[in-house]
């Protein structure tokens, strides 16, 4: 059986490749992943202490969290789309348009 | 029942736990955007591992649904889409990323360090256990669904609601933005 220092360990550490890769990365698509992978790692958590508290509000505030992930990396990825049609590149150091 | 295979039960959740990881770092630090995707799938099937491991059954397959079956297909089509082979993509990373690093291993070490605390410091006396039971007389083993559906839409009807409005305006917003113009 799992200990909540190991869920709570793993949680960060996915949430600490989420946050270096979104600060690294040039790639948009790439960001948007990391974005996601950071949304994971606190429905983890939230899992975690549901299941530690012995009540069902984290499972269903996990549940939660995935449907508005979905529509954020929807409209994330119509946007990368719309970029590429209009700037031709989807490298974020590229896309200066409001640089004075 | 075999002695390895108990230890390996024992075990399951830092397996997932390590395969998850494992696949964000390979998302993050791999040259190809489609080796990125594979480990970025990787890490969902892993935190739906995780999820099965903690007793959340329904979640776990709302995960493989989501994720894996929804959300990978979307970014492998968008990569199709955009011909990254055009960039060729020499320089990875950002030019801040030295300063980037550091700031994450700088948080790191921070967080690290109350970890640190809760497992050798005084704290440490009372360490926290996973409970067996969960939620208002159901018991989670056989009847998850039934707990998950009954805290969602007995105590959480109204935030349901607006996420399906939130639903709606994404699927609008995407047909708008993706739409090619034709004059």
């Amino acid at each position: 059986m799992a200990s909540m220092h190991a869920v709570l360990f793993i949680s960060f550490l996915l949430f600490s490749v989420g946050v270096a890769g979104v600060l690294i990365r040039r790639n948009v698509l790439i960001i948007l992943m990391c974005v996601e992978l950071m949304l994971n790692a606190a429905n983890l958590n939230l899992v975690a202490f549901a299941r530690n508290s012995g009540t069902v509000a984290g499972q269903a505030f996990a549940l939660l969290v995935m449907g508005l992930a979905a529509a954020e990396v929807t409209i994330g990825l119509a946007l990368v789309v719309a970029l590429y049609r209009k700037k031709d590149t989807i490298q974020v150091d590229q896309i200066n348009l409001l640089k004075g | 029942m075999d002695p390895l295979l108990a230890v390996i039960g024992n075990h399951m959740f830092h397996i997932f736990g390590l395969l998850a990881v494992v696949g964000a770092l390979a998302l993050v630090f791999s040259r190809n955007a489609i080796h990125s995707i594979v480990g970025f799938l990787l890490s969902m099937l892993a935190v739906a591992g995780c999820y099965l491991t903690l007793s959340a059954e329904f979640l776990a397959v709302a995960q493989l649904l989501i994720y894996a079956g929804g959300i990978v297909v979307l970014f492998l089509f968008v990569v199709m889409l955009v011909e990254m082979t055009k960039f060729k993509e020499k320089t990875l990373f950002q030019k801040q990323a030295k300063w980037a690093v550091a700031a994450v291993l700088a948080g790191a070490v921070v967080i690290l360090s109350v970890f640190w605390s809760t497992w050798f410091g005084p704290g440490a006396a009372q360490a926290l256990t996973l409970e067996g039971n969960l939620g208002e007389g159901l018991d989670v083993a056989g009847q998850n669904a039934q707990a998950v559906s009954r805290g969602l839409f007995a105590g959480y009807l109204l935030p349901f609601e607006i996420l399906s409005v939130i639903l709606l305006v994404a699927l609008v917003g995407a047909v708008v933005l993706a739409k090619t113009e034709r004059a």
